[in-house]
């Protein structure tokens, strides 16, 4: 009975243990890297979009690719940011980015949250747009497959 | 010796392969798909069992094959097109009467709690024996929508005396859900910061916050008074970030606590509900 949540599959079987063993599972990377799946692309973008943009691409561009993967959600941080404003507006982008920032620095966060397949904290923008409609509550812990 | 005697057996099989009643052996002939239908159907195989139903009745119309794709999406969770084919059952079959329950309770489990209320008070429940379960069902849909509940004392009456008790538990759960409020959550956090976010059970982000918004806003303040005074602003600018976002984040916090309250809850009937088999039928067709 329980369905699938906004097109993210939950799923048990993503664990490289299993009952009197080890099971086979491949710690291969699966696709391209977060640095090499980056949009750059400045258009269809209008002028506050611009230059936010711009910001963060320069983010990624000379810290965040040199730094390495280190974000422990998905979507990361400077992504959450770009989302939120998106989908909100400037001021309430910036708060939902203060307050993600913040729980960033929790370091006892690890049952607080479902996981994605390469471990990532799933931390969707829709959360936090304070609009009850857009919760779709994932339990803790559980895994989700992107799309 | 020996290859001859293979020649012959191979030339032998050519000649007279194996025949059904009408004539060669197809294997893809209506009559042996269904068979393998059967077969799939009674090893819980829905899924290839509902395909290949569906090849059999390219060829042939058959209500009780019909049925069974229904119950097959039914059985794999797959409700809308378990009630699609329901609905194909026209009222001249014997199983229109049961392709009408499971047609409810497939809405049921769809979640499309509107349509299957209007289908119970249009009185479309036609084997009368299942009555039961439907009141139950129809009592509980209430538990997954924000509609009014119906008085307790109505919504109690289609369960006996053992479910009672579960079932009042329940609606004094949906009448008085233990939610946090948002308001509370934003106005402790503007006074104490991080006290929001632990009232709505975020602990560790409450601290977090805390630490941040004070460690921030202390050293604004000690810069000021060594007068560093852009450092003072840097700190300042951090303070009002953290702070900002802590007010905000305990908003949030709280619509996510009483969403869980609400999805736990909603979890809760689900299990109970399987627990209590009511959605399980019980036909004869794998005897």
């Amino acid at each position: 009975m329980f369905s699938q949540v906004d097109g993210f599959q939950q799923y048990q079987d993503t664990t490289d243990w299993q009952k009197w063993g080890k099971a086979n599972f491949s710690y291969q990377l699966r696709g391209p890297s977060a640095a090499e799946q980056r949009n750059y692309s400045l258009r269809e973008e209008n002028l506050g979009g611009t230059i936010l943009k711009s910001f963060a691409d320069a983010y990624w561009f000379f810290i965040s690719d040199v730094d390495g993967d280190n974000c422990s959600f998905n979507p990361t941080c400077s992504n959450f940011f770009i989302q939120a404003v998106k989908r909100t507006n400037i001021l309430q982008g910036t708060l939902m980015f203060a307050d993600r920032f913040t729980r960033d620095l929790n370091l006892f966060k690890l049952h607080h949250y479902p996981r994605v397949e390469d471990g990532h904290f799933y931390d969707p923008v829709s959360l936090y747009t304070l609009n009850q409609n857009n919760i779709k509550i994932i339990p803790p812990e559980s895994f989700v497959i992107t799309e | 010796m020996i290859p001859i005697i293979c020649l012959v057996f191979l030339f032998l099989s050519q000649a007279f392969p194996q025949k059904d009643s009408s004539g060669y052996f197809n294997i893809n002939s209506p009559s042996n798909i269904k068979k393998f239908a059967d077969y799939l159907f009674c090893a819980d195989d829905y899924l290839r069992a509902a395909t290949e139903y569906e090849k059999y009745l390219s060829s042939y119309y058959n209500d009780t094959v019909e049925f069974k794709i229904g119950l097959s999406y039914s059985k794999i969770s797959n409700y809308s097109k378990a009630l699609k084919w329901f609905n194909k059952i026209n009222n001249n079959s014997v199983f229109f009467a049961d392709a009408g329950n499971e047609y409810f309770k497939s809405l049921f489990q769809l979640g499309n709690y509107y349509d299957f209320r209007r289908y119970y008070q249009e009185n479309k429940i036609k084997n009368k024996d299942k009555i039961r379960n439907a009141d139950k069902l129809f009592y509980f849909s209430y538990f997954f929508t924000e509609d009014e509940l119906p008085p307790e004392v109505d919504f109690l009456k289609p369960f006996n005396s053992k479910e009672s008790n579960k079932i009042n538990e329940f609606y004094k759960r949906k009448i008085n859900p233990p939610y946090k409020s948002t308001a509370a959550a934003i106005i402790m956090s503007a006074l104490i910061p991080g006290s929001g976010k632990i009232y709505t059970g975020q602990v560790g982000d409450g601290i977090i916050t805390a630490i941040a918004t004070g460690l921030c806003g202390y050293l604004a303040y000690d810069n000021f008074d060594a007068e560093h005074n852009f450092r003072g602003w840097v700190f300042s600018c951090l303070a009002v970030f953290f702070y900002a976002g802590n007010v905000y984040g305990s908003a949030a916090s709280a619509q996510i606590y009483n969403a869980g309250i609400r999805f736990d809850f909603q979890n809760d009937i689900k299990l109970y509900l399987n627990r209590q088999n009511y959605f399980t039928s019980k036909y004869d067709f794998c005897k």
